[in-house]
């Protein structure tokens, strides 16, 4: 067969000719690398911060330098002492699914996770796009289902908690059918992501805070890179374990009717203020345009892109001077390039329902005490407030058994609005 | 004791020769922001939550305001200088100030607010119907408590942040803040008229940061009839002892189209 179609145009048609052309590259492709080896993963650069903080290329290959340093890639991580974290478990979880010379199962995380939560753990894996709700993005630190106060990390034995038992009403499943060991570095694989993506934003974020002098080029030493970014990120993680939400038992010798109805009252209440976003009826439809702060980032984005775009419309550049139009033209091609950017590195925003309460479905756990985290510290990421320091622990009780109480709640008890209630099943 | 005097002295010598030449010189930088076309109409909103209460009010977006005078209220300027030489005065009077934000009438007054480093910020409800506050910082945690109607909540910041943290109402959705946190007092807000004044400035060169909340950074002003570039929002001036007065700073309406 020739790869020359002029030679031989009776036989190759334009199309046939591609098609050997590509088996063709495709043959040395596998020549080069061997058949059945995987070429090497690696870490793709958060391309949304880095177009909105306005890195130059040279700057995105700065940042990705420091990390694949101070980080390793998919295959080999590494990992500082400053991090905290255990080599040993993450070379479980890392690199490309295959049995060790022990017969142990390697590569878990690309095994189990990196389909949804992505190689990189940016929730863009190939799956990602048809979940409701998308997976999590590990790389702004946030996690929502937790034993700690808002801003604080999650403890180990919330992440391993979470991997055990999955996420009700997600996607997420259990992975209870793994071994403690399997989940322990799956739960340590994921802090590394994590501690990894929050030290990418700090760097992409340094380079504005830069003086002129520095010629935007941030800083390669070791008081720069690990005092004062990598530390500050993983030393959150450390200290998650000090951070738990102290919990008061549940009052004792409480009659339970008691406690719902005070937690009933305390829902609808002025102080508590549940019934705004969670509805009259409990039914999740008091509040409805609102979006948690990973899809809230890539809204406020949007806008600004789309009224870059209508303003550079109306602008003429007739009568600018050559500065000016240069200036013009390197705001329009960053306007297109964001657009670019959001199209492949984002999903589409969606807003955030509350929790309809009737359905019994509690994704950070159904135990009393984790609905008592939820009201306590209210939900990181997301709109729910904290209602700490507003409503005594005693209360929050109370709200935890009036909420717990919610979908076995007889319709005939919400009286008027009874018919929303059959509406919504 | 004595190390800490050295590093004091460290600190000091490292804030350039400007401060050390002038050592006890201090000098207020002032100045106007007007609005360089027709004053804007500012976009009614429409409170759909709580309405008996939110409602009777008249509630307008507060991104860009602009006066009567076209003065520009909400922009920032701040000095950006790190090690900046503080007036032991301002110093020791800032420590006692815990800056106040409250919810009331179903906005946020004011509607930008300073606060260094160290401070609390007391966030109040003087409204009938429970908010939330939701401050979205950076470098320090975030938080989002609620607060009943009469009731308060104090949030306290020990990082600088590098861009004005953004504050919101999740129960409101219409209502917006922001904080300026910064690790000195060197920090001012344009009031309704345009003016600002930042005072006891360490006598020399400081280079001031210009933020708005519709505009971003600040590249372009007309300063005095001259229009200067100011890359990143970022401009050098000099502050004598007698104090700078900026004068008029006018701001183009393109400078907001963002």
């Amino acid at each position: 067969m020739s790869l020359n179609p002029s030679m031989n145009t009776n036989v190759a048609s334009p199309s046939s000719f591609r098609f050997s052309f590509s088996v063709a590259v495709l043959g040395l492709l596998l020549a080069a690398t061997g058949c059945g080896r995987t070429p090497p993963a690696y870490f793709r650069l958060n391309m949304v911060e880095a177009t909105k903080q306005r890195l130059s290329p040279d700057q995105e290959r700065q940042v990705a330098t420091i990390l694949l340093a101070m980080f390793g890639t998919p295959d080999e991580p590494v990992a500082l002492p400053e991090t905290g974290l255990d080599l040993a478990k993450l070379k479980l979880a890392a690199g490309p699914v295959r049995s060790d010379i022990a017969g142990r199962k390697n590569g878990l995380y690309r095994e189990h996770c990196s389909h949804c939560h992505g190689i990189t753990g940016d929730a863009m894996g190939p799956t990602a796009a048809f979940l409701n709700p998308y997976p999590r993005d590990y790389r702004p630190g946030v996690f929502k289902f937790k034993s700690t106060e808002r801003s604080d990390k999650p403890t180990h034995d919330d992440l391993v908690r979470i991997l055990h038992n999955g996420i009700p009403g997600t996607s997420m499943p259990s992975f209870a059918l793994l071994s403690d060991v399997q989940i322990d570095a799956l739960a340590e694989y994921v802090k590394y992501l994590s501690i990894r993506g929050e030290t990418e934003l700090a760097l992409m974020r340094a380079y504005f805070e830069l003086d002129d002098d520095a010629e935007g080029k941030l800083p390669e030493t070791q008081e720069f890179l690990v005092a004062e970014t990598l530390v500050p990120v993983a030393e959150k993680w450390q200290a998650a374990a000090d951070a738990r939400i102290a919990v008061p038992e549940m009052p004792a010798g409480l009659d339970l009717a008691t406690s719902i109805a005070k937690g009933k009252e305390l829902f609808y209440g002025d102080k508590a203020n549940c019934v705004k976003c969670h509805g009259p009826t409990g039914l999740g439809d008091g509040q409805a345009n609102d979006y948690d702060d990973w899809n809230k980032a890539i809204v406020e984005i949007g806008k600004e892109v789309q009224s870059g775009l209508a303003k550079a419309g109306e602008t003429s550049t007739s009568g600018m001077s050559a500065d000016e139009v240069a200036e013009h033209r390197a705001q329009l091609a960053w306007l297109d390039r964001f657009g670019d950017v959001l199209e492949g590195d984002a999903l589409r925003p969606r807003t955030i329902p509350p929790r309809n309460l009737r359905h019994g479905i509690y994704r950070g756990g159904r135990r009393p005490l984790d609905l008592y985290y939820r009201i306590h510290a209210g939900i990181n990421g997301a709109p729910m407030p904290a209602a700490k320091g507003t409503v005594p622990p005693e209360d929050i009780w109370h709200i935890v058994n009036y909420v717990l109480s919610l979908p076995y709640e007889f319709d005939g008890e919400l009286g008027a609005d009874r018919t929303l209630v059959a509406q919504g099943r | 004791m004595l190390k800490s005097i050295a590093r004091g002295f460290v600190v000091a010598a490292a804030c350039g020769a400007v401060s050390a030449a002038h050592a006890d010189e201090w000098g207020s930088i002032k100045g106007r922001f007007v609005f360089g076309g027709d004053a804007p109409s500012a976009a009614e909103l429409k409170a759909d939550k709580d309405v008996e209460v939110c409602g009777k009010h008249k509630l307008v977006a507060e991104e860009l305001v602009v006066g009567a005078d076209k003065g520009i209220a909400n922009v920032v300027v701040y000095v950006r200088d790190k090690g900046v030489k503080v007036n032991p005065e301002l110093a020791s009077a800032a420590a006692g100030q815990k800056p106040e934000l409250d919810n009331k009438d179903c906005r946020f007054e004011p509607h930008v607010q300073f606060v260094q480093t160290g401070q609390e910020l007391v966030i109040k409800n003087s409204d009938s119907v429970g908010h939330n506050s939701n401050v979205a910082t950076v470098k320090n945690p975030p938080s989002n408590n609620l607060i009943p109607s009469g009731g308060q909540t104090t949030v306290k910041f020990s990082s600088d942040e590098a861009i004005p943290a953004q504050v919101t109402c999740n129960i409101h959705p219409w209502m917006k803040a922001w904080l300026v946190v910064r690790p000195n007092p060197y920090a001012a807000v344009s009031k309704a008229d345009g003016s600002f004044e930042i005072k006891g400035v360490p006598a020399g060169e400081v280079e001031l940061q210009f933020w708005h909340e519709k505009a971003g950074y600040i590249g372009e002003m007309t300063i005095g009839g001259k229009a200067e570039k100011a890359a990143k929002g970022r401009k050098k001036v000099a502050v004598a002892a007698a104090g700078t007065d900026l004068g008029e700073i006018v701001l183009a309406p393109g400078v907001f189209q963002k």
